[in-house]
Parts: structure tokens; sequence; C-alpha cells
């Protein structure tokens, strides 16, 4: 398998609109790279994240992951993917622990029937360790930090083994010290799970110099391919 | 007790402990996942299908309460995606119909079912259950502890965050179709003791109180059915005392743990941060 994730001639429509998210959209991604999507507010960028793990579906085109077609009811191919969607913090008042969140990444990959052991309780203590967070694993995931609670969100796909990262907006509404603690940890996820990562981002800095290639997306179609560095700054 | 046998008291005693602590647990996942206008339409569903029973001298109402919550949740998920409307939205066009459906049966029920009958579907009754109607109640709780392990770890998920536990690999639109039958079925053979007006009451208050308690959902999932118990046993007990609709006493008694939680809950005195 040479491509991890393809996409070809994509068209997507969200439930309600009138207009194609993505018209028409291809691309691939290899095995242990970093992909990065940039482009303006509403070119699509997120919506090519929710069409990878077939949470939404095309309306034409085919989209492919680790050479399977991906559908809605794709639910064991996602459980290979690791996703931390945009903006998705915790109200202060989330009845959820750290440590159950992380846990909660373990349940796909655990038979319905099969409760979890010590070897799943193990692996999330690991992820937690990984990315610094084990002193804070019984505390009320609401009451940490956006930083902290991306973190918790990287943990996550740590726990989970997962063979592919999307990524959106990771560093979105952090802190200067928080995006670059944000990017560090990417980089050290991937390199623990040996996975690939497609990374939306808008603004440049550290994960988008960390990626190895970059498309940039605009009204639903890639408009360029290059190197970060050479991401024209009208788009980042 | 209250000059009553016990032989009579006893089944609406326990009838009370096991309907508190389901409607509460189901309640749990309403609150939390905000499905508070469904359990609305679910309870008044059963009303009108238990209304129905009355109407059609039906051998057990509740059977028929069963049939029309359970339609209810196996049809507002396709009527919202084929109308393209909120749930909320479908869910708010049936109270009404549901409403006028109960109505209008027990309109049209024969003049000798109506009477305790039809009130008890209403505001329910202190001797509205017997010992079969328990053990049907005790079967329910076992099979809804048993449902809430096999699907355990897709719940969890779905309780903290849908679009993640899709995300993640699991199969939500299954559980969450799993959760309406479940509030369908809770809903259906609770109607004789808190009447199918007031059950929500039951669903929503202890479970909104347990939050108030606990950031740990596994704690919340104890302290809910624990505070039903707690509001249902307590509004038996007023109901026999005052002579008030069981119904009504259990609101009443619901209410106040929930205002009472929410004045002595940690969270209000707890600084954020700590």
């Amino acid at each position: 398998m040479d491509r991890i994730v393809s996409l070809v001639d994509v068209r997507a429509t969200y439930e309600g609109e009138r207009h194609a998210t993505l018209a028409g959209v291809t691309l691939d991604v290899v095995p242990s790279e970093q992909l990065a999507i940039t482009g303006p507010n509403g070119a699509g960028k997120t919506t090519i994240l929710e069409v990878i793990n077939g949470l939404l579906p095309v309306t034409s085109g085919t989209v492919q992951a680790f050479g399977e077609p991906v559908t809605a009811a794709s639910h064991a191919l996602r459980a290979r993917i690791a996703y931390v969607p945009q903006n998705l913090f915790f109200p202060p008042d989330t009845p959820f622990l750290v440590r159950d969140v992380v846990l909660a990444a373990r349940f796909a990959k655990v038979h319905r029937w099969k409760l979890l052991d010590a070897s799943d309780r193990h692996q999330v203590d690991r992820a937690l360790a990984e990315v610094g967070l084990s002193g804070l694993a019984g505390r009320p995931v609401g009451r940490l930090s956006g930083g902290q609670q991306r973190k918790v969100l990287l943990a996550r796909s740590l726990a989970q083994e997962a063979e592919l990262l999307l990524l959106d907006e990771p560093t979105a509404n952090l802190d200067l010290e928080a995006k670059g603690e944000v990017a560090g940890l990417v980089s050290l996820v991937r390199r623990e799970l040996g996975a690939a990562a497609v990374v939306v981002s808008h603004e440049s800095g550290a994960l988008l110099d960390a990626s190895d290639r970059a498309v940039t997306v605009d009204t639903g179609r890639v408009v360029g391919e290059s190197t970060p560095a050479r991401i024209p700054s009208v788009t980042r | 007790m209250f000059g009553l046998p016990w032989h009579i008291i006893l089944p609406t005693l326990l009838g009370s402990v096991l309907v508190g602590a389901m409607c509460s647990s189901i309640g749990t996942f309403v609150v939390r996942m905000k499905l508070s206008s469904l359990g609305f339409a679910m309870s008044h569903a059963a009303f009108a299908g238990a209304a129905f029973g009355l109407m059609i001298s039906a051998a057990d109402p509740i059977w028929t309460a069963l049939l029309f919550a359970a339609g209810m949740a196996a049809t507002l998920g396709p009527i919202a995606d084929l109308s393209r409307l909120q749930t909320d939205t479908v869910v708010g066009a049936t109270f009404p119909l549901t409403m006028a459906l109960g109505l209008i049966f027990i309109h049209k029920t024969p003049s000798s079912g109506i009477g305790s009958g039809a009130l008890s579907l209403l505001w329910g009754s202190v001797l509205g259950i017997t010992m079969g109607q328990v053990y049907l109640l005790a079967g329910v709780l076992a099979g809804l502890l048993l449902v809430l392990v096999v699907f355990g770890k897709a719940f969890f998920a779905l309780l903290l965050d849908r679009k993640l536990a899709r995300a993640s690999g699991l199969n939500t639109g299954r559980a969450f179709y799993v959760l309406l039958f479940l509030i369908a079925i809770v809903v259906a053979v609770s109607l004789r003791v808190t009447g199918g007006l007031l059950i929500y009451a039951l669903m929503i208050l202890p479970a909104s109180a347990a939050f108030q308690w606990a950031y740990d959902i596994k704690k919340v999932f104890l302290i809910a059915p624990l505070l039903g118990i707690l509001s249902a046993l307590s509004g038996f007990l007023v109901s026999l005392a005052a002579d008030l609709p069981i119904g009504a006493a259990i609101a009443l008694c619901c209410a106040a743990v929930f205002f009472g939680s929410i004045l002595l809950s940690p969270k209000r005195w707890r600084p954020r941060g700590s």
C-alpha cells in the first residue's frame, strides 16, 4: 500500500446547503507523512477531514483509507484513525475525568462483550505520561486549560494506537506557549505511533513548519501544493 | 401504615423504588445528551397509548403505552431526517398530537373504563400496581442494566461527545436508537406509578440533581438512582400522608431534591481551577 489516504474528485455537500463544500478534491497521503491543509476560512479544510473518516458522506468521487473505501458505516476503519475536531473544548461542568476521556478512545479497539483490562489501562497511563498529564489524570477534564485539553485529545490518539491522525486546527485559540507545546506533542505522537497525519491549519507556526507537504484549498478545490516554507502568505 | 394493609402498600412501595431507580438512571442519559424534549415526547406518547388501551379495553394498557412510546422512538429520527427539520421541532409537533390523541381516547372510552383507570394514567396511583407489575418492573430494570453493560462503552463515549465517539469508530447511531427504545420502555412501564404527565419529573430532576454532586460520570450514575429512589419513596409517603395524587407528590419531591442539590452543590462553592 503506497497511499494511506486517497481522495479522487471528491464532492461533498452539507445537509441543507445548496452549494458543494468540496467541489472535486483529489489528494493523497502517503505513509508516515504529515500533510498540512491550509486555506482561508470556509475553504473546505475541515470538510476534507470529515470525508476522510466518513463523518460526512460524499456526493461523488471516491475516498479510500488504508486501501478500503470509506463510508458512514466504516466503524472498524475509523478505529484506526484519530480525529481531533476543531474547537472541541470541554466546558467546566463536563462530568468526565481526564483518565476516562482518554480511556474512551480504547473502546472501539475492544470487542463489545469484552471489558477493558489492565493492558488498556496501562496504555492510557502511558499516553497520559507521554503528554505530561499523569498528574492530572483524576481531574475533571473541563477544569483543564485549553492547551491541556488539546493534550488530552492527543493522548487519546496515543491510547487509540492510531495509524492516521486527523488534526483540525489543533493549536487554534491557544496562547503562544501552548501552541508550541501542542505542535511538539503532535510530532511526538506521530513518532511514537509511526503514524501519518493530516493537519488543518490556517496559521503559520511550528505545526505547519513540521509538515512534509502542504496543499492549499480554496472554494472546495485544491489550488496549490508546496513545501510548507513556500506556502503563499495570503493563505497562511 | 397510614391505615392501609401491607399487602396493598408493599407493591407500590417496591414499585416506587424500582421506578425511581429506572427513570433516574435513564434520565442521566436524557439530561447529559440534552434529550429532555425527547423524554417529554415519549411520556406523552406513552400516555396516549395507555389511553388507547383503556379505550379498547386492553387487558393491560401498559402494553399499548409501550407500543406508542416505542413507535415514537422508532419514528422521530426518520421523520426529522426526511423532513430535514431539527429533532426538537419534530418533537415539539408531537406534544399536541399525542396529548390530543390521549384525550380523545379517554373521551371515547366506555364510561365503565373511565374513572380510576384513566386518572391513574394521568396522575399515577398509590394503589395502581400489583405484585405482578412489580415483577415486570424488576425484570425491566434487570434488562436495562444488562443493556447498559452490553452497550456500556458506546454509551459512555456518547455521553462524553457524540462526534468524538463516532470518529473513534463506535457505532453511535445504533447505540442512540437502543437508548431511545430504552427510554420508551422505561417510560411505558413506569406510567402506572407516576402517571403520564409527571413521569418526566422523575426522569429529569433526580438526574439533573446528581450532576450537581459529581464531576465523574460513574459517580453520577450511582447518585442519580439513589436520588430517584429517595424522590419516589418520599413522594409515595407524602402521597399517603396528605392524600395527594402519587405522581404529583413524587414530582414535588423530585423538585425539592433538584433545588436542594443546586443550593448545596459543591460545584457552587468551589472556585474554578481548584
